[in-house]
């Protein structure tokens, strides 16, 4: 069940989510979407440290400033266990 | 008669684009296992059957927009060259990433053939991806390939010359919807009343770019008769919202064709996981960074000292032999003091560097390197840099050439320029035999440890003067990071010699080359006037010293460091040749480690001064003239010089006096 949103950086290692929306210029935006990072598609954490993370989207890891990460926000779909 | 086509080959960064290139054209072009290590587009040959190919290697691009240098490399390469046919490399293990360059390379309308590369890992996952029902959605012939054995590239360069030869000029187009679509045929129209433009673009691509409210085609129209016309159209539309909606399509596109032509496409965590959870993590990431960077400089040490005492013994063997007694005299210290002692005194040196250059390729090839600069973001940005240019950083310990040209990834031209000019701060494989030889030389015990502290005093006053700069002539927030991070991989032998070799070469052909010519003027200098004594304070080098000494006199150094260092500026290896030369130490047998000893001008604490200076002085004048054509500016090369001279100057003056204070000696 997909929740509200919120920003990428505040997921913990473990978890799924899905990106709802990007908060960013016109450039960025555009490399994000080339990189496969857009509304609809799903990432999940790999690890994160104070608001930087690892992500691993479509099976690419992409490593993420928690700048960068802010900008992203994302609904949580599942919390595993950690 | 032979026939000529071009081929161009594009796609994702860190894909294999650069293994195929080197295995299709038998060059050996330097394959990184990190996004970006191709910034220029570099071309080579290949032969099959009546044809020669000429085969180019573009930058690595997520996309064909104008992001960022590379981008803009590939982007333009492809429009203004026209190559006969592109060659789409996709990573056949990640192959859903890589359709969206797919994409927009169809939309170019050029001939396109796609490489499914490194496919053996791909099935080896499980991933089979079904070249027949590619053909028949995306109307593009696929070609299995293996770069790094070398697999199916005959396939590659027939199905290639196929497409070039025989395939009509068809454009491979997605529907962007009725709405969008119209506006591209009324675009398309427009452009089409002005030939020159549509001549030189093709239509579809530029209205699809100047819809999604690209800059640079922005530009392209500026001038032209139908600007007008165009902007009329474009103004029916709202290029953010448009541009969201076609990237909606083209994923829609990929994700609906994805499961006929992939039905395996599985994504699992595995161990790159656990991997990266434990060397990023916030408390162990730094310590063990820097414990590998240690580990490999003690390292370099222990496992290059049997290779310079053998080289140490061939020297000596020939000094001996062209020192007794050759007449005429001059001919013996041309020979001994000249050759042997200039390029003698560096070749010593080679197994360090291509030690060194042995673990860094160890580290780099097993993806290690790139979690390295994600570790280091959160330092780098709050000094003012984005963590992205650690990498150019890093390959400055190789050579700060290529580490300069890197920085064309970095997006933000601020961030761009700051990187550049601290990049001389990393301190290359040139600068090496200069620390092996003074820590060698005073600190036997722990000279390991005394290079580790360099390397990190050239890390700190880089990322010292990168938060001057921005607090002072370049202020703003650096570009937050966002990286791909490439799969761990094992690093294989053979492959970490080849990078070894690839970048260490270098310094050999140097040693024969530049060095050589350096360490002959300096022996020159040394030897004339005619008649006085060799190397004495009334040659021509004597007195070029003495005149440069009282500068370099707060510093501890004497008037042979000045005229070595002065040479130096050609590369940084020539003062070890000019101060082998100086000191004469290529006849009598002895080496130069001992006869720095001997001199009473040097201690331990000179020896650690001349080592930071060497370290911070100036870019040697490869690195400059890369600066300049990098920056497109002489007051930026100019600065980097001045820079370099005042931060070396004084910090070198620092640890003299700090020196000479708490331990009482030089």
């Amino acid at each position: 069940m997909i929740m509200e949103s919120m920003p990428l950086s505040f997921l913990s290692p473990g978890s799924d989510a899905t990106v709802m929306e990007i908060r960013a210029g016109h450039g960025l935006c555009r490399h994000l979407v080339s990189m496969g990072i857009l509304p609809g598609s799903r990432l999940s954490v790999v690890c994160a440290d104070r608001g930087s993370l690892i992500v691993s989207v479509a099976g690419t890891r992409y490593a993420l400033s928690k700048g960068m990460a802010m900008k992203i926000l994302v609904g949580q779909i599942e919390v595993k266990a950690q | 008669m032979t026939k000529k086509i071009r081929i161009a080959l594009a796609g994702n960064p860190n894909v294999g684009k650069s293994t195929i290139f080197n295995a299709l054209t038998g060059s050996r072009q330097h394959v990184g296992n990190w996004p970006g290590v191709t910034v220029e587009k570099k071309s080579g040959f290949a032969r099959l059957g009546e044809y020669e190919i000429e085969v180019i290697d573009l930058p690595g691009t997520y996309s064909l927009t104008a992001y960022s240098v590379d981008e803009v490399v590939a982007r333009d390469y492809i429009i203004d060259e026209k190559p006969d046919v592109v060659v789409h490399v996709v990573d056949a293990t990640n192959f859903e990433r890589n359709l969206y360059l797919t994409t927009q390379l169809m939309e170019f309308g050029v001939p396109l053939v796609i490489a499914l590369n490194m496919s053996d890992m791909a099935e080896k996952n499980g991933t089979a991806i079904n070249r027949v029902m590619m053909k028949k959605f995306f109307e593009i012939p696929a070609v299995r390939t293996v770069g790094s054995k070398g697999e199916g590239l005959d396939e590659l360069l027939r199905t290639a010359i196929n497409e070039a030869e025989t395939s009509p000029h068809h454009e491979h187009a997605i529907g962007y919807g009725d709405r969008i679509e119209t506006l591209i045929s009324e675009l398309v129209a427009v452009l089409g009343n002005d030939p020159a433009l549509s001549a030189r673009y093709p239509p579809r691509w530029l209205a699809i770019r100047l819809l999604e409210g690209d800059d640079n085609a922005r530009e392209k129209i500026e001038g032209s008769p139908v600007r007008d016309a165009a902007l009329a159209v474009l103004a029916k539309s709202d290029p953010e919202e448009t541009e969201a909606v076609m990237a909606d399509r083209r994923y829609e596109v990929i994700t609906a064709l994805l499961p006929q032509v992939c039905t395996t496409c599985v994504r699992t965590m595995n161990s790159s996981d656990l991997i990266d959870r434990v060397i990023t993590n916030r408390w162990l990431g730094i310590p063990i960074f820097l414990a590998l960077m240690w580990g490999a400089f003690e390292l370099t040490f222990a496992a290059a000292t049997p290779f310079m005492a053998a080289i140490e013994l061939a020297m000596g063997y020939c000094a001996e032999l062209v020192g007794s007694g050759m007449e005429p005299a001059w001919l013996g210290s041309f020979l001994g003091d000249g050759i042997i002692g200039g390029m003698g005194s560096i070749l010593i040196f080679i197994p360090n560097i291509f030690i060194l250059l042995f673990l860094l390729s160890i580290l780099e090839d097993s993806g290690y390197l790139a979690r390295a600069a994600f570790v280091m973001d959160r330092l780098m940005y709050s000094i003012g840099l984005p963590g992205k240019s650690f990498i150019p950083m890093l390959i400055g310990f190789g050579c700060n050439v290529p580490a300069i040209m890197a920085t064309r990834t970095i997006e933000d031209p601020k961030d761009r320029l700051i990187t550049i000019l601290i990049n001389p701060f990393m301190s290359c494989g040139a600068r090496l035999p200069v620390y092996v030889l003074f820590a060698g030389a005073f600190f036997p015990a722990n000279a390991g440890t005394v290079v580790f502290v360099l390397y990190v005093l050239g890390i700190a006053v880089a990322i010292g003067s990168a938060w001057l700069f921005r607090k002072t002539i370049l202020p703003g927030k650096p570009a937050p990071f966002l990286m791909e991070m490439p799969p761990y991989r094992l690093p294989t032998l053979v492959t970490s010699i080849m990078h070894m070799w690839d970048r260490g070469s270098m310094y050999i052909r140097k040693a024969g080359g530049v060095i050589l010519f350096g360490a002959l003027i300096v022996w020159g200098l040394a030897s004339l006037p005619y008649g006085v004594e060799y190397g004495s304070a009334e040659s021509f080098a004597g007195l070029i010293g003495h005149v440069l000494e009282p500068l370099v006199a707060p510093l501890g150094f004497d008037w042979k460091i000045a005229v070595a260092l002065l040479f130096g500026f050609v590369a940084k290896e020539v003062v070890v040749g000019s101060l082998g030369v100086l000191y004469g130490t290529g006849d009598d047998g002895g080496t130069l480690s001992s006869a720095l000893l001997a001199d009473p001008h040097l201690g331990p604490v000179t020896a650690f001064a001349l080592m930071a200076f060497v370290l911070l002085y100036l870019p040697c004048l490869a690195a400059l003239a890369v600066i300049k054509k990098e920056t497109g500016s002489w007051k930026w090369t100019g600065f980097s010089v001045v820079y370099g001279l005042v931060v070396a100057y004084t910090i070198a003056f620092i640890i003299a006096h700090v020196g000479y204070f708490v331990t009482g000696g030089i």
